[in-house]
């Protein structure tokens, strides 16, 4: 046999097996129609959401109980709600459906708990108005000589001269106060780059999971998450920090806190945070809907699943007394005030303590001090 | 190529006319013109990447392509090499036309392959190749997960039938040329991995060794080259496809392209070199 026709009859048998082996590469398809996008919602979840075995999701179960529900001749807005409530099932902030005419929300993680945030309080009574705003920072120093910088959403990328500066501005306080009630998160570059601050050498100050297949447990090694010192001639912060959360406090900022408490000088004071410790993965559905949800748990630095928030520190937590904020008093930040200005040679948890029975905004701070 | 030839003739008259005489018809010098063609594509496509998104996109494909053929200078009439680079874009539309996907990538490769001439005009060749592709897809609506990196080094299993006819009076030469990955190794991320984890150092299971079972490319190419004159117009058919499926992720590009460009065969020529039309010798690629 000609050496050409051999060649060629080898290319045939190649070409012919290198086909069969790739059509092992099938990617699942649904139809448009009610329960298709069903199937396939249900589906996509299945195979990636990463928090079914914490919150004791039965999601066959779920199947089931909405699968019901699903019928050829449903609307697209009916189709939508049956969709939504089975994503509700998850008690997941981070999950979502988009479609054109709605998105859906689990809103019940803050809906059911005090806001214990009022920015007007603090804006009026603390700084009358006079505070200082660079790059999403507003900060400024409290009568009491203790710095204060609010941040309201980790989306807004800090700036390294900003934070330079802000420190700066603050140095000659007694403490400072993070306030990150009310963020809801953003990205976690930001999250490390604040914490730099607060650090003097590198730290482990968590770990992130990720899914290594479709079964609910498949998943890899936890990877631990190192953060350095902000390095250079950038500012670090060496004085007592109180970190000042409430339960909108999500999702990054969730991460943040928890990263936050176990530094040390470092006290958290208020409510437990929202959670949010997924970071999302988006996909979508053959009618256009996409969906958002939890896919890579991320832990704190003792290995603590962080979705249902971070607690404050013991004896820290503490409300926003709505009587008291009619009157101008902002009870959290009052408490977070109190711990600085008596933590000096004191060291903040037992000043957390110390001030949780002087907490009585009526009572005179005379009596507390000290 | 009988218009190639008279040209390099000329051209060799023109430079070397009062030394021609004086050269050593014993000793052959084989000149090896280059036959590189410049293309320009557009089809369709289609898109699927299963990190991405569970959906098939389905969109166009434009590509913009430089190819060189020579035969080799160890043993010109037997072995010949080829080079190609090659830029794609492909935009797709998800099923429901609510959102984009795009991929972009860049491939080059190089092959060398042992020839045969056969009757009519015919030349087949197969060999080896290696080439590398990076790319990546992107899908504008996600937000951790908004791409999908497409890296691999392959050695590949490539041929070629050549042939050399006429429609009319016009030289036509049509080429067939396929090219398939053989083995590898490339880039795939995990399964649920956040290229934020990859960020932060977690490489791990990210390069694999591939292999029919989790790679599979191939790449058809059927051109017709019009010779109007020294050069000649490619007129053209590609079919693509690239399909993987590691870490439990499956990606997939087919595309189906026409080719419109130019190709042509050009020469260097050494004016100190003694060459005359009687020990001067052109192997073309084709």
């Amino acid at each position: 046999m000609p050496a050409i026709v051999r060649i060629i009859i080898l290319y045939i048998l190649s070409l012919l097996t290198a086909f069969g082996f790739s059509s092992c590469h099938e990617i699942e398809q649904w139809e448009d129609d009610p329960r298709g996008n069903f199937e396939a919602l249900w589906t996509v979840v299945d195979e990636h959401y990463c928090f079914f075995a914490d919150k004791g999701v039965d999601w066959d179960e779920v199947h089931d109980r909405y699968a019901a529900k699903i019928s050829d001749e449903m609307t697209r807005s009916e189709l939508f709600d049956v969709c939504a409530a089975m994503l509700a099932e998850l008690r997941d902030g981070h999950t979502n459906l988009s479609s054109p005419f709605e998105v859906s929300y689990y809103r019940k993680w803050w809906s059911d708990y005090p806001q214990n945030y009022d920015a007007r309080l603090v804006e009026q009574y603390y700084f009358n108005f006079n505070y200082r705003q660079v790059n999403g920072m507003t900060y400024g120093i409290l009568p009491q000589n203790v710095g204060y910088i609010y941040y309201g959403s980790f989306g807004v990328t800090l700036g390294e001269g900003n934070l330079d500066y802000v420190l700066n501005y603050l140095a000659s306080t007694q403490g400072l106060i993070i306030d990150v009630r009310d963020n809801g998160g953003g990205d976690l570059t930001n999250v490390e780059t604040l914490v730099s601050r607060f650090i003097t050498q590198e730290t482990v100050v968590g770990s992130i999971w990720h899914k290594t297949g479709p079964g609910h447990g498949d998943f890899s090694e936890p990877y631990p998450i190192h953060y350095r010192p902000a390095g250079g001639s950038h500012v670090l912060w060496g004085k007592p920090v109180v970190v000042l959360c409430n339960r909108s406090t999500f999702s990054a900022a969730n991460n943040f806190v928890s990263v936050m408490k176990y530094l040390p000088g470092v006290t958290v004071v208020g409510a437990t945070t929202g959670g949010g410790s997924g970071m999302p993965f988006s996909s979508e559905i053959p009618n256009g809907w996409g969906v958002r949800f939890s896919a890579c748990p991320m832990y704190d630095a003792r290995g603590i699943c962080t979705e249902q928030g971070v607690t404050p520190t013991e004896g820290c937590a503490i409300d926003l007394d709505p009587v008291q904020a009619l009157a101008g008093h902002d009870t959290m930040l009052d408490f977070a005030v109190d711990i600085l200005v008596s933590s000096s040679g004191a060291t903040l948890a037992t000043s957390c303590e110390a001030v949780a029975t002087c907490s009585d905004p009526t009572a005179s701070r005379d009596n507390c001090d000290g | 190529m009988l218009l190639n030839k008279l040209l390099v003739g000329i051209m060799l008259l023109a430079v070397l006319p009062s030394r021609a005489a004086e050269t050593d018809s014993s000793r052959m010098e084989v000149i090896r013109p280059v036959m590189s063609a410049y293309t320009f594509e557009a089809g369709g496509s289609h898109l699927a990447d299963t990190y991405l998104t569970p959906l098939i996109y389905g969109g166009y494909s434009l590509a913009l392509q430089y190819e060189r053929w020579q035969a080799m200078k160890f043993s010109p009439e037997r072995w010949v090499m080829s080079l190609s680079v090659r830029g794609t874009w492909d935009h797709a539309d998800s099923p429901a036309r609510n959102n984009s996907m795009w991929y972009a990538g860049l491939d080059a490769r190089w092959a060398m392959m042992h020839r045969c001439k056969l009757p009519w005009g015919i030349t087949v060749g197969a060999g080896g190749a290696t080439g590398i592709m990076a790319g990546c897809m992107y899908n504008g609506r996600n937000s951790n997960n908004p791409a999908s990196t497409k890296v691999s080094w392959t050695i590949d299993a490539a041929a070629y039938a050549s042939w050399k006819t006429r429609i009319g009076r016009l030289p036509v030469t049509l080429t067939y040329r396929p090219i398939m990955p053989l083995t590898g190794v490339f880039y795939g991320v995990e399964y649920g991995q956040l290229y934020y984890e990859y960020w932060l150092g977690n490489r791990k299971n990210t390069i694999h060794w591939g292999h029919w079972g989790n790679y599979f490319a191939m790449d058809n190419q059927l051109t017709a080259d019009l010779h109007f004159g020294s050069t000649s117009l490619r007129v053209g058919y590609r079919g693509y496809v690239y399909s993987t499926k590691v870490n439990g992720i499956t990606s997939r590009i087919t595309s189906n392209t026409f080719i419109i460009g130019i190709s042509g065969e050009w020469m260097s020529i050494n004016p100190r070199k003694k060459l005359s039309v009687d020990n001067a010798r052109i192997i073309s690629a084709l």
